[in-house]
């Protein structure tokens, strides 16, 4: 199907308008119809991506409208582009919105009874934003589909608990002051080059030798904040931990995985793509400080992680932790580093994705994620809770997870580019998670309050009644998506070289230094 | 901290002074956002291109007419966050809203209204069917349509507006305005083009590409004015009743 990368926005989207319209006759078709639309999205970016290895330029091409793209620079018309990078993430985030519409059934019943409609809508226009960020190859329109994520994800969070709405106000506020930075960073670009095509803004800036053009370095600044706000990289993520902590299960499910991740993606892309390696990396001085930045942001997060005595928002801030390696793949300038990077984007979603669907689980189960409620979990749902820690463990970076091998990539760019601060920032923050998820697996399995008091008599009894440690596994619709998620996590780290000579392919055109000095 | 603020202000009003030092001057005709390609092929070939007087719409409608689906889908969305957060009245309540809303309308102000409502959805229509030769279009139009039933709901009340376009009808229009904007351009991809390539729509319309370009430009407005008017209007009703759908202004 030659226009199947159209498809990756377009099944979400009608999906999203045939659940408003069908849901207002019958509330019980959502859950199949947004099922159904994801498995034909999921479909349509493997083909896109298969298209993408198998052409010869390792990209595809879509022009909207059908307008001719000869012109210099190119722009008239919205572009499509779908080149290894885009297309892989465009398949992480169909995959990750398919295994939470699998998982949906029995958590939206609970949490939003009578809105399945409207909730559906909002879930399906969610993927169809994100994944048209992927495909986009037009500066204006990943603005647009910026919007479009953005807006159904505050809708999507303040359908929560009763304290969501004030997390949602609070993500407004920082979201849009992010998406307006950026907005005004367009506005720049096109001010200097007369072209919204991200390839044809970086034609120009070569032609034209724009390097050092103020405005230039100017409209680079805002776009950078405004995608770091949008990502909660570190002295922005205040709006992150309460958002995913009180929202829905399945909306935390489905935002933790790919918000983040996907505006870590534009920033690669804005990076590598729209100003280009030289512009980015050589003629503005000051990104050589961001490691540093990043440095802060890693060691804060994951000590503020340390603090947490609920697994949802400890979870919270190890995505803001996880951003801060991936950010520093970036700009330590390097290869390794930038594969790591993408490579990470694509772990880490499928992780987090594990992570939060077992904490979905323990909270449907237990009523409450807070660490005094895990004791003798493990007896009552194995399953779940080896889902679960298959998650954890891909965080700390345990071979052969995906979490070894994309923290691998990122630990060797640190070192060939002598980033030694970046390098040590990622061994402690890897001692933190081991500290946190330890002490999880501690918590359930040993009768130890917080205090260290003995709560059992001793000999493996954890202090419970027969009652509560009987085999209790969770609904088999939301158990399958985690174990379908952990195996995710297990095979991506076992063909990792398969993911990882995409990448290489995608990378090579840059001329990214390698760093390897043998002479 | 508001100091700091200020100061972080005044840094971000330092760079953007630095950077306007570097922008073309004002209405220069070398500047590249004025000369480069793309935009002369803009001024040079709508007219070629799509027949449509108006470049604005030619490049809101057609040149870029992804960007303004999304917009759409954007206005929709909104809609659907507000409704649905809103919808039945606010979780836990304490103190439900005590005042009762005790008046007959006021017959100088309904006869105003009855008199002034056929002529704002009229003119709405004009603004929404003209979008592509004047200055107007989908957006323009729906909003002063979805007015029109605000100005109902103020003048008797919610009830009576209600009554007129219930909300449930209000998300089916709106669902269909988008329905309408996709399905004309999933058509032109059924018949052979790109996704909106309205110009493969003259193959089934007796009408020269160009002029495919003209119609389908209409029609994508009547799509954003559907989800639009129906819009404004279910926002107004959810926020001004908390979602309760009764009572209220």
């Amino acid at each position: 199907m030659s226009d199947s990368i159209v498809w990756i926005v377009l099944f979400p989207l009608f999906g999203a308008v045939a659940c408003s319209l069908g849901g207002a006759m019958s509330k019980k078709i959502c859950y199949p119809v947004s099922v159904l639309s994801m498995l034909a999205t999921v479909w349509v970016s493997v083909d896109t991506l298969f298209q993408a290895i198998e052409s010869p330029v390792h990209e595809v091409s879509y022009i909207l409208g059908g307008w001719s793209l000869d012109l210099f620079p190119r722009g008239v018309g919205i572009e499509f582009r779908a080149d290894l990078l885009g297309a892989l993430i465009a398949l992480v985030v169909t995959g990750v919105g398919l295994i939470v519409a699998l998982y949906s059934k029995v958590p939206v019943q609970r949490e939003t009874p009578g809105k399945e409609p409207m909730y559906y809508g909002l879930f399906l226009l969610q993927i169809s934003g994100l994944a048209g960020i992927a495909l986009t190859g037009d500066a204006f329109n990943l603005y647009v589909l910026i919007e479009v994520a953005a807006l159904t994800g505050y809708g999507l969070i303040a359908l929560g608990t009763n304290r969501a709405a004030a997390a949602t106000f609070n993500y407004i506020i920082l979201g849009t002051i992010g998406a307006s930075f950026y907005l005004l960073g367009v506005g720049y670009l096109y001010l200097k080059t007369g072209t919204l095509n991200m390839v044809g803004i970086r034609e120009v800036i070569e032609a034209h030798g724009l390097f050092d053009s103020p405005a230039m370095q100017v409209a680079f600044v805002l776009v950078l904040l405004g995608i770091l706000i949008k990502m909660a990289f570190f002295p922005f993520h205040a709006w992150l931990p309460n958002a995913y902590c009180h929202a829905p299960t399945t909306t935390s499910c489905l935002l933790a995985p790919l918000v983040t991740k996907v505006m870590i993606y534009v920033m690669i892309r804005m990076v590598l793509t729209v100003f280009g390696v030289e512009f980015s990396f050589e003629s503005t001085w000051w990104t050589e400080f961001l490691p540093w930045l990043v440095v802060v942001a890693i060691v804060c997060a994951a000590v503020m992680a340390l603090a947490q005595r609920e697994i949802k928002r400890m979870l919270a801030y190890l995505i803001v932790a996880e951003v801060g390696y991936m950010v520093g793949g970036v700009w330590i300038y390097n290869y390794y580093g930038l594969i790591g990077s993408v490579f990470h984007i694509i772990s880490d979603a499928c992780m987090t994705l594990c992570l939060f669907l077992g904490a979905g689980i323990i909270l449907e189960k237990c009523k409450t994620t807070h660490f005094n409620g895990l004791r003798g979990l493990f007896a009552k749902m194995p399953l779940t809770m080896i889902g679960f820690f298959i998650g954890g463990f891909s965080i700390i970076g345990l071979p052969p997870t995906c979490g070894f091998f994309s923290k691998w990539y990122l630990i060797t760019g640190g070192m060939v580019s002598e980033r030694w601060e970046y390098m040590i920032t990622l061994m402690f923050s890897t001692i933190v998670m081991v500290v946190l998820f330890f002490r999880l697996i501690e918590r359930i399995h040993l009768a130890v309050d917080e205090s260290g008091n003995n709560l059992g008599k001793g000999h493996g009894d954890l202090g419970l009644t027969k009652q509560q440690t009987r085999f209790d596994e969770a609904p088999l619709s939301m158990l399958i998506p985690l174990l379908l998620a952990a195996s995710v996590v297990l095979l991506v780290g076992v063909y990792n070289q398969e993911v990882v000579n995409q990448i290489e392919v995608f990378l090579q055109p840059f001329n990214l230094p390698t760093g390897v000095k043998y002479e | 901290m508001k100091k700091a603020a200020f100061i972080l202000i005044l840094c971000i009003g330092l760079l953007l002074a630095w950077a306007a030092k570097d922008f073309p001057s004002w209405g220069d005709p070398q500047s590249p956002a004025s000369s480069s390609p793309v935009a002369s092929h803009f001024i040079a070939n709508t007219g070629v291109d799509t027949e449509v007087p108006n470049m604005v719409t030619a490049v809101l409608a057609d040149y870029r007419g992804f960007d303004t689906m999304f917009e759409t889908v954007v206005v929709f969305i909104a809609g659907l966050a507000v409704f649905s957060i809103l919808r039945g009245g606010p979780k836990n309540r304490t103190r439900d809203r005590e005042f009762v809303v005790d008046f007959e309308p006021d017959l100088i102000v309904t006869n105003t209204v009855r008199l002034i409502v056929p002529v704002i959805q009229i003119f709405a229509l004009y603004v929404l069917a003209h979008g592509h030769v004047s200055p107007g279009g989908g957006f323009q139009g729906g909003v002063a349509m979805g007015a029109s039933f605000i100005l109902i709901a103020l003048s008797w009340d919610l009830k009576t507006a209600l009554a007129r376009f219930p909300i449930e009808r209000c998300f089916t229009v709106a669902a269909l305005g988008i329905v309408i904007y996709a399905g004309i351009g999933l058509l032109s991809l059924f018949l052979g083009g790109e996704f909106l390539d309205y110009a493969h729509l003259a193959k089934i319309f007796p009408v020269s590409p160009e002029m495919a370009r003209y119609h389908a430009m209409l029609g994508v407005e009547i799509g954003v004015g559907f989800t639009v008017t129906a819009i404004m209007f279910a926002l107004y009703a959810s926020l001004s009743t908390d979602g309760r759908m009764r009572d209220g202004l």
